[in-house]
């Protein structure tokens, strides 16, 4: 038994070295302290500006106009009325823009192509979703001959930022779909031709899209990828549990009290066991959505105008907004009736919450996009004592009881060094893409919001509207979005590291943990991980 | 005799043409991406393997020292003590229990072995199934609660406390069929006369079982623990479908591979740091490794 | 397998034997005979208990699924064919196949070569190369995966048969495998195979592989299931929908889960998945174990 004795011994002072000791974070490994200042933002746009410059609109074209009225009267944010001036964000006249040193787009060379063109789109859109897809792209290559476009599932949007950030640019697709939070590192490759290098060409008139998602893919003044599938958060709940627990279940509460004390009066009433179902994912409670509310309450999540002006380099969270946002959190699930499912990795854990039998909770938000399978599921008889009418949707509450949505979801990127016909054959398909029709057709069937005004009005989006307005109440906080720097939502490099990093937060304040705390060291390894990318751009 | 000159020339040739295909993969595909990995290593880089800095050796040390990799590393050793143990055991247990001349026991074989026809995706999928949060049968109905009342609502995977044991399980499970297999094979081959001759002089079947089984038995059960322990150091899978690293913030099933590879891990964006990762892990398999054929050499029987 | 266990040790010094002699071996009857079953039978509903319910859920609707998971009522066979169609999985399992047929000989043609170099040749730096490749063995696969891939890109063989199988035509685990059992074949049979003018391939040709054939067998069911499992790395080359392995593949519908009612139709998926392994271990399960036993020589 000796040697095993001395094997156990050996063992166990590895494991007592693993396990003890304070060692700094890996992400300082192998740099010695010298302040890591951030490199000094591209020379075309001016420095780092402070928060809310009223006036300016960095993410919108010179001389734009923001679509859609003024928000509705129950927005008493702090920045000022949305009419912006025209203003320039362009600095002197005598040196090119930043559109003029990206890759063109040769929208005419399809003209000169006597056969097919064969191109292919990475995208991560699953089940009813992708049949969708099929059904548009094979409408699309039926409709004429000159390009053909073939749909490749990587299985997720990580896989397709994986696959494409690995392969060299042979491999890469012509087109690939990536969400929101992707954006600066797709922007980062250098590998794309921007879809405004294609506007001017085709006509396309990028005021027919909405100005919450056109800018949600515009950093540094150019609009990088065409906006695809939108979805933002909105309130799902319970009516007959409203009615039960003598809310009126046609006024969803929309501030912050308010649905506070629904909460409450739901549990107090006994109606359900619980009121919010809340989560920490970073694709929802943990990370998403603190930037929903970041915006509803007029703040930046980050400097450089939430990235948009410059990449950013230090994120914002930790101060007092943020600190109050997750004590608020908190607050609701010790003492107002809230229940946290945690992870929540399917995405369906808060949904099936509601659905519990023993315990059930009343409202939760989710994602626009998971009203048609929400729908779909209680007809299926998955939540036994639910039936379709029960479903309520509406508007995200927030802070102020702003109607502001930031916009998710993922877009379409062309890629650069393709040749030119195999360019505008992309091009073409990313037009179809975002027409009218397909976009109405798209919204419709999936549950997405259509990127422009017009889809809304043709069919059969208008009479899926019409029919069952709980579809658009994701649509109508989108057109209420201004066009406003803090409105558009953070853009940072390790976007879904910092998620991660504010998920880890919540769960650790939802578990009683100090706010103040654990947003400051959130935000300081946030801070790390933003120095670390911009050292190596 | 030695054997000198053309017959020395044309064997070593000989061995060249044989040992060639061999060299030549593994050479490519092994050795080579290991040298490039260790100078990535000491690099920081961006997602693409871009725009690098070099850092050096301290690099390596850093990152052993850095606290995301020593938890990562107790949770890999805490992994491979919940799993390999109780893998052995319940192979050589399983084993001994079926080898018997028992009316029906090819279908226990069988059964036994079955799982070994799992792959960790298939495995790893039955056992989400069966551990989902609000629809899996195991994962936190009521019974479990009376049972564990430690055990708070997320259920077993979302539980911090819980979340390497369940993954543990499915693991165990998973191998037992190899396991159960290799054991039996030893066992097979544990030459009746020395059963009998114990038998003769009065051992009882415990001692029988400690006195003569487990010593012919050592090396299977070796082989068994090596394999099962480098499985152990390398599991992926299994958490990239069951908890993807576990819930947060505790990063309960974070291994050092979901360390180098996961969705949500913190070193997602530099290519360098996971390299640098890797090649600890390289490390921390050299040193286990060692110790597993040195510590234990003297308790093998070799033949008669 | 590149980091499964070095050298395996001669396994017993005599020729293979089965269990099955009477006298200490066979169970009185009685009580104990009794006990013995009740275990074993416990101990078979544990181990089975997963493949139970995930049979069943693949068998019922998904909503019936969540309603009475335990009770084989409601069955079907629509959740099998969804997840056959929507999976794909019958050109995945095409995929697997040829990967792990092609990879399963390859590795019994290196392994045997280069086990017959080490066991019985002579040659310079042959202790040098013996431990370069043992040091194959523990080199984890995800040290190598990145710089595999991009080797791969390079030569355009990304969503290629190729490219899947390459980096696993040769195994140092084999390699020692077969070295051991060849190192146990007798001097006098070399000796005498020279005097009849035999050469070394013709050595082993007609001698040493007839000799080793059921650890050949052994590492052939190895190598195969080895090359079926594979996830790392058939997740990382492919992107092409084609061209996934079924382990990919089931990652795929696992990932793109339908409607909240359907969630069965990935774990139908597993069972279609495994359903060929287990077949392939069930016919060679006596060959698998007679390969382990090693005693491949006679008398």
């Amino acid at each position: 038994m000796r040697r095993s004795g001395r094997v156990a011994a050996a063992l166990a002072v590895a494991v007592a070295l693993a396990a003890c000791g304070e060692g700094d974070t890996i992400q300082n490994a192998g740099d010695r302290p010298e302040p890591t200042t951030a490199p000094t933002p591209a020379p075309t746009v001016p420095g780092t500006m402070p928060a809310t410059v009223p006036g300016s609109a960095p993410g919108s074209v010179p001389g734009s106009e923001p679509v859609g009225s003024a928000p509705s009267g129950s927005d008493p944010a702090t920045t000022p009325a949305p009419t912006v001036p025209p203003v320039t964000v362009a600095p002197s006249t005598t040196q090119p823009t930043l559109l003029d040193t990206l890759p063109p787009c040769p929208v005419d060379a399809l003209d000169d192509v006597d056969g097919t063109v064969e191109i292919t789109f990475w995208h991560g859109m699953a089940a009813n979703l992708e049949q969708e897809l099929a059904v548009l792209t094979d409408r699309y290559n039926a409709s004429q001959s000159k390009v053909r476009v073939e749909l490749q599932n990587q299985g997720g949007y990580e896989q397709v930022i994986d696959k494409y950030l690995q392969s060299g640019q042979s491999s890469r697709p012509e087109l690939a779909q990536a969400p929101e939070y992707a954006v600066q590192e797709f922007r980062d490759t250098e590998a794309f031709v921007p879809v405004e290098a294609c506007f001017e060409g085709a006509g396309f008139d990028r005021q027919a899209l909405l100005p919450a998602a056109r800018n949600a893919y515009s950093t540094e003044g150019v609009q990088w990828s065409m906006p695809f599938n939108l979805s933002n958060p909105v309130l799902f709940y319970n009516r007959a549990t409203f009615a039960a627990a003598g809310l009126d279940p046609d006024t969803p509460p929309r501030s912050l009290e308010e649905l506070e004390q629904a909460s409450r009066q739901i549990v107090e009433s006994g109606a359900a066991s619980y009121g919010l179902v809340v989560d920490t994912n970073f694709d929802s409670g943990g990370g998403w959505y603190i930037e929903q509310w970041f915006a509803k309450a007029g703040e930046f999540y980050s400097d450089n105008e939430n990235g948009r002006s410059a990449p950013a380099t230090r994120v914002m969270f930790d101060g007092p907004t943020g600190v109050d946002l997750l004590t608020y959190l908190q607050n609701l699930v010790a003492n107002a009736g809230g229940f946290n499912v945690g992870d929540n990795a399917s995405g369906q854990d808060a949904f099936l919450k509601i659905a519990d039998q023993n315990a059930p909770g009343a409202m939760t938000i989710g994602t626009s996009a998971a009203l048609g399978t929400v729908l779909a599921a209680v007809d299926a008889g998955i939540a036994p004592g639910i039936v379709r009418e029960d479903i309520g949707i509406g508007p995200m509450p927030g802070p102020n009881g702003s109607g502001i949505v930031v916009v998710g979801g993922a877009s379409i990127w062309i890629s650069a060094d393709k040749g030119d016909a195999e360019t505008a054959a992309a091009w073409d398909y990313v037009q179809f893409l975002a027409s009218a029709e397909v976009q109405s057709e798209w919204a419709s069937v999936t549950g997405y919001v259509p990127i422009r005004q017009d889809a809304a009005e043709v069919e059969p989006l208008a009479t899926t509207y019409a029919e069952d307005p709980r579809f658009k109440v994701a649509y109508d906080s989108l057109i209420e979005t201004p066009d406003e720097p803090t409105a558009v939502g953070p853009l940072l490099g390790p976007q879904r590291a910092i998620r991660v990093l504010t998920s880890r937060a919540l769960a650790t304040v939802l578990g009683g943990g100090d706010p103040a705390t654990a947003l400051a060291e959130a935000a300081a390894q946030a801070n790390t991980l933003l120095a670390q990318y911009n050292s190596t751009r | 005799m030695a054997i000198r000159g053309p017959r020395r020339v044309r064997e070593a040739l000989l061995a060249l043409l044989f040992l060639g295909p061999s060299a030549v993969v593994l050479g490519l595909f092994v050795i080579y991406p290991l040298g490039r990995t260790v100078l990535l290593g000491a690099k920081r880089c961006n997602a693409q393997g871009e725009n690098c800095r070099t850092n050096g050796l301290r690099q390596y040390t850093d990152v052993a020292q850095s606290r995301e990799f020593r938890h990562a590393l107790w949770v890999t050793i805490k992994f491979a003590l919940l799993t390999v143990p109780a893998g052995i055991a319940l192979g050589l247990g399983l084993a001994v229990l079926a080898d018997r001349h028992l009316r029906g026991i090819g279908f226990f074989r069988a059964v036994f072995s079955s799982t070994v026809a799992t792959s960790v995706a298939v495995a790893s999928l039955m056992w989400l199934f069966l551990l989902q949060p609000a629809r899996g049968i195991l994962a936190n109905t009521g019974w479990i609660q009376d049972l564990m009342p430690v055990v708070k609502n997320p259920g077993l995977l979302n539980d911090s406390g819980t979340a390497l044991l369940s993954v543990a399980l499915s693991s165990v499970w998973a191998n037992l069929g190899f396991t159960f297999i290799v054991v039996t094979a030893g066992l097979q081959s544990i030459p009746r006369e020395l059963h009998e001759s114990a038998y003769v002089d009065g051992a009882s079947p415990w001692r029988r079982f400690t006195n003569v089984t487990v010593p012919m038995l050592s090396p299977t059960l070796l082989f068994v623990g090596i394999v099962l322990t480098s499985r152990a150091f390398q599991a992926y899978g299994e958490i990239d479908l069951l908890t993807e690293g576990g819930p947060v913030p505790q990063d309960s099933t974070t291994t050092l591979t979901y360390l180098i590879y996961g969705e949500t891990s913190i070193v997602r964006n530099d290519a360098g740091l996971q390299s640098s990762v890797a090649v600890l892990l390289f490390f921390v398999m050299l040193v286990l490794a060692a110790v597993q054929l040195r510590g234990l050499k003297s308790r093998i029987h070799y033949g008669q | 397998m590149a980091s499964d266990a070095a050298a395996l040790p001669v396994i017993g010094g005599g020729p293979a034997m089965r269990s099955g002699a009477v006298g200490i071996d066979s169970v009185r009857p009685g009580w104990r005979k009794v006990g013995r079953y009740v275990v074993l039978a416990f101990v078979a509903f544990l181990v089975l208990f997963p493949i139970y319910t995930t049979l069943l859920a693949s068998l019922k609707p998904g909503g019936k699924v969540i309603d009475r998971p335990l009770v084989p009522t409601d069955l079907t066979l629509q959740v099998f064919k969804d997840a056959w169609t929507e999976g794909r999985l019958g050109r995945y399992l095409l995929n697997s196949t040829v990967v792990a047929v092609v990879v399963t000989a390859a590795q019994l043609t290196t392994s045997v070569l280069s086990a017959y170099a080490f066991a019985l040749l002579r040659f310079p730096l042959k202790g040098f190369f013996f431990v370069l490749f043992l040091a194959t063995l523990l080199v984890p696969l995800e040290a190598t995966l990145v710089v595999n891939r991009r080797t791969i890109d390079t030569w355009g063989w990304l969503n290629s048969y190729q490219g899947l199988a390459l980096p696993f035509l040769a195994t140092a685990f084999g390699t020692f495998l077969l070295r051991q059992v060849f190192l146990q074949i007798p001097k006098e049979l070399r000796e005498a195979a020279q005097m009849d003018g035999l050469g070394h391939l013709g050595f082993l040709r007609e001698v040493a592989l007839p000799l080793v054939r059921p650890t050949l067998g052994a590492l052939a069911l190895f190598s195969f299931l080895s090359a079926w499992n594979q996830y790392l790395w058939p997740n990382l080359i492919t992107t092409d929908e084609d061209m996934h392995t079924v382990q990919t593949g089931l990652r795929l519908l696992n990932s793109n889960v339908p409607d909240i009612e359907r969630y069965n139709v990935p774990i139908a998926g597993t069972v279609i998945a495994a359903l060929p392994i287990a077949l392939v271990l069930i016919i060679f399960q006596r060959q698998l174990v007679r390969g382990l036993t090693a005693g491949a020589v006679k008398g």
